[in-house]
């Protein structure tokens, strides 16, 4: 396989409350090489989006990195200064997000605000800066750049703008492209039309992308590589292909299942009982185990470790592994 | 005439996006659509052009002196006061005091206010915390008896220490209102994304957040340039201004004790600071909804 990009080891993300610690991404393990997508999901507040800050250092007060490595080409992100930070972010590492329409500053043109970006990290003349924001926005498929480029957001759509948002964070080539669930506000043709660019952003500009959401349909869209996240935990990590055919997790298995599909005949799609977990002080088993419909005794009492269940495919559960081997059979 | 022809083709300059001239013109379409507002413009328009044309059009020189107390005339429009001077020309000069009051003070409260209430709303936690209490301080002290108490304080009376003291007092409110928009509009996805993109904390402030507050900043300016006017003109009025300015507290002074007889000698100055007063007033009403981007013409 290539090289390693980002290597995301035994990361820790609390939220110090007044009720007690969050912890919103509690010892997560992640890889990405490069030019790879991996596909980050989860259902809401599993910890998809903190992951994505704490990967640009930009947790904010309550929340608190509080243990882990953030290795990215070789460097450890965790011991940079907040200076050095700032230069890898937007140049290095850039993140786009959910909701185009408020992501761009609504007092300035969409122009002005790329070129901006552009100006942070890259020593350019004036007019360069100009051709190179026409050149981008046309390139993320903006009709007639020139200009639209001198339009304010509101004059834009909601896919214009989140194409804008691409070529925002793609200014400066960065290595690792950040989504937070880019296609969540945008309408299934419009989604498409995202995706497609997504798409064609790998190809083009040879950045490795970690697309957080909670659309199957979207990650297998654009994905390599998968990776499944309950309750702040990694709770799966394989192929896009493997998680698809063998889910080891019930966990993934459940979420999977209640996609509706086209090639199974169902009367009713699968529903997980039951709600997300508290993450203030949980308890120390698995957290899914109070939904889960193998739950052991073991379960609620010990952390299942992510373990090897196949090639380069590991879960976090007692199902799987050496370590006192539950049946696997349905109650 | 020529309004009732229907609109034609478009000058091709017209077909671009729009400049900064225009963008200016935008404005200006958006304020004409509100009477009042233009009445209001029209009003800060007049005074002001008084105000800085006074050495050129006012009929008399300040220091002139005539016959005393003589009632409105074609030689005297406004008449003239208890010394003999033209107080149409006392009333023009004196705009030029009360309106620099105005302006000076609002500066110094634009650049104590957004200040502190920046820096509050941005950093928050302990700073924030301590810059609001000052600024609750500050604000229930009670304005005109502080304001009294701290200018019999100095042994120079003079406009410039009024200024400063008014400045001094006036900031809480405008500190206020920033502070909270920097704490919503730090929230929003723009600056989570300008971060994202590296930008300092510094830029951030500047370039992200305060550009989108303006045009709250512009309408509490525009508004309290009267306040200080009123406060100046009050404060000199029960004797502790400046009696060297000849702004128009001094003159409303000098004209109480002879208003039983001379009407005209306190009325045309208390006028200009009533029509000052309202013209400030509709105008930044207007310009709260002319500024609004949301806003469509």
């Amino acid at each position: 396989m290539n090289e390693t990009l980002l290597n995301v080891n035994d990361l820790k993300t609390y939220f110090f409350i007044a009720e007690g610690a969050v912890k919103a991404v509690d010892s997560v393990h992640l890889k990405i090489g490069v030019g790879e997508v991996l596909g980050l999901v989860g259902e809401s507040g599993c910890g998809k989006s903190t992951m994505a800050l704490s990967i640009m250092r930009l947790i904010r007060h309550p929340g608190k990195i509080v243990g882990g490595e953030i290795w990215f080409e070789g460097e450890n992100l965790l011991s940079k200064s907040e200076g050095e930070m700032r230069k890898i972010r937007g140049g290095k590492i850039s993140m786009i997000f959910q909701n185009p329409m408020s992501s761009m500053n609504p007092v300035f043109t969409v122009g002005s605000q790329i070129a901006e970006a552009i100006k942070l990290h890259q020593d350019a003349q004036k007019h360069e800066v100009r051709e190179k924001v026409v050149e981008i926005l046309g390139k993320v498929g903006i009709p007639s750049p020139s200009e639209r480029v001198k339009d304010y957001p509101h004059e834009y759509s909601g896919g214009m703008l989140q194409r804008a948002m691409i070529a925002m964070a793609l200014s400066c080539n960065p290595k690792l492209l950040i989504a937070d669930e880019p296609t969540t506000n945008l309408d299934v043709t419009i989604q498409a039309q995202i995706l497609e660019l997504m798409r064609t952003v790998r190809k083009e500009f040879d950045a490795s992308i970690l697309l957080i959401g909670h659309d199957f349909g979207v990650i297998s869209e654009l994905c390599d590589k998968v990776a499944v996240m309950y309750g702040g935990k990694l709770v799966e990590h394989a192929d896009l292909a493997t998680i698809f055919k063998e889910a080891k997790h019930p966990y993934t298995q459940a979420l999977l299942e209640s996609i509706p599909r086209l090639d199974v005949e169902t009367e009713r799609l699968r529903i997980i009982p039951g709600s997300v977990p508290q993450l203030i002080n949980p308890h120390p088993g698995c957290r899914f185990c109070p939904r889960c419909e193998y739950a052991k005794e073991i379960c609620s009492k010990e952390d299942p470790p992510l373990i090897e269940v196949g090639q380069g495919h590991s879960a976090a559960c007692f199902l799987y592994g050496s370590i006192d081997k539950p049946n696997h059979q349905r109650k | 005439m020529d309004s009732h022809l229907p609109a034609g083709p478009k000058d091709k300059s017209e077909v671009g996006k729009p400049s900064r001239a225009t963008q200016l013109f935008i404005v200006w379409k958006k304020l004409r659509k509100s009477k009042l507002s233009v009445v209001g413009f029209g009003i800060v328009l007049f005074i002001s052009m008084a105000a800085l044309l006074a050495p050129i059009i006012a009929p008399y020189d300040p220091e002139w002196t005539g016959r005393a107390r003589r009632p409105p005339s074609m030689e005297h429009v406004f008449g003239t006061d208890g010394r003999g001077r033209d107080m149409l020309s006392l009333v023009m000069y004196g705009a030029r005091v009360s309106i620099f009051i105005g302006l000076a003070t609002v500066a110094i409260e634009l650049i104590l206010g957004v200040a502190i209430g920046m820096i509050a709303g941005y950093f928050g936690g302990m700073i924030d915390e301590i810059l609001m209490r000052i600024t609750d301080v500050v604000l229930t002290l009670p304005t005109m008896m502080m304001l009294i108490v701290a200018i019999s304080m100095f042994s120079v009376r003079g406009v410039h220490v009024i200024i400063l003291v008014m400045g001094l007092l006036g900031w809480p409110f405008l500190a206020r209102v920033v502070r909270s928009e920097f704490l919503s509009i730090r929230e929003t996805t723009f600056v989570e994304a300008a971060r994202s993109m590296g930008a300092t904390s510094w830029r951030i402030i500047m370039r992200h957040i305060l550009p989108n507050i303006l045009s709250s900043v512009i309408v509490i300016a525009t508004m309290d340039i009267p306040w200080y006017i009123f406060y100046e003109a009050t404060l000199t009025f029960l004797g502790f201004g400046d009696p060297q300015s000849a702004s128009w507290g001094v003159l409303l002074q000098l004209g109480y004790p002879k208003m039983q007889h001379s009407w005209w000698i306190i009325t045309f100055p208390g006028l200009a600071l009533l029509f000052t007063s309202l013209g400030f007033n509709l105008f930044g009403d207007g310009l709260r909804n002319a500024l609004d981007v949301k806003v469509r013409e």
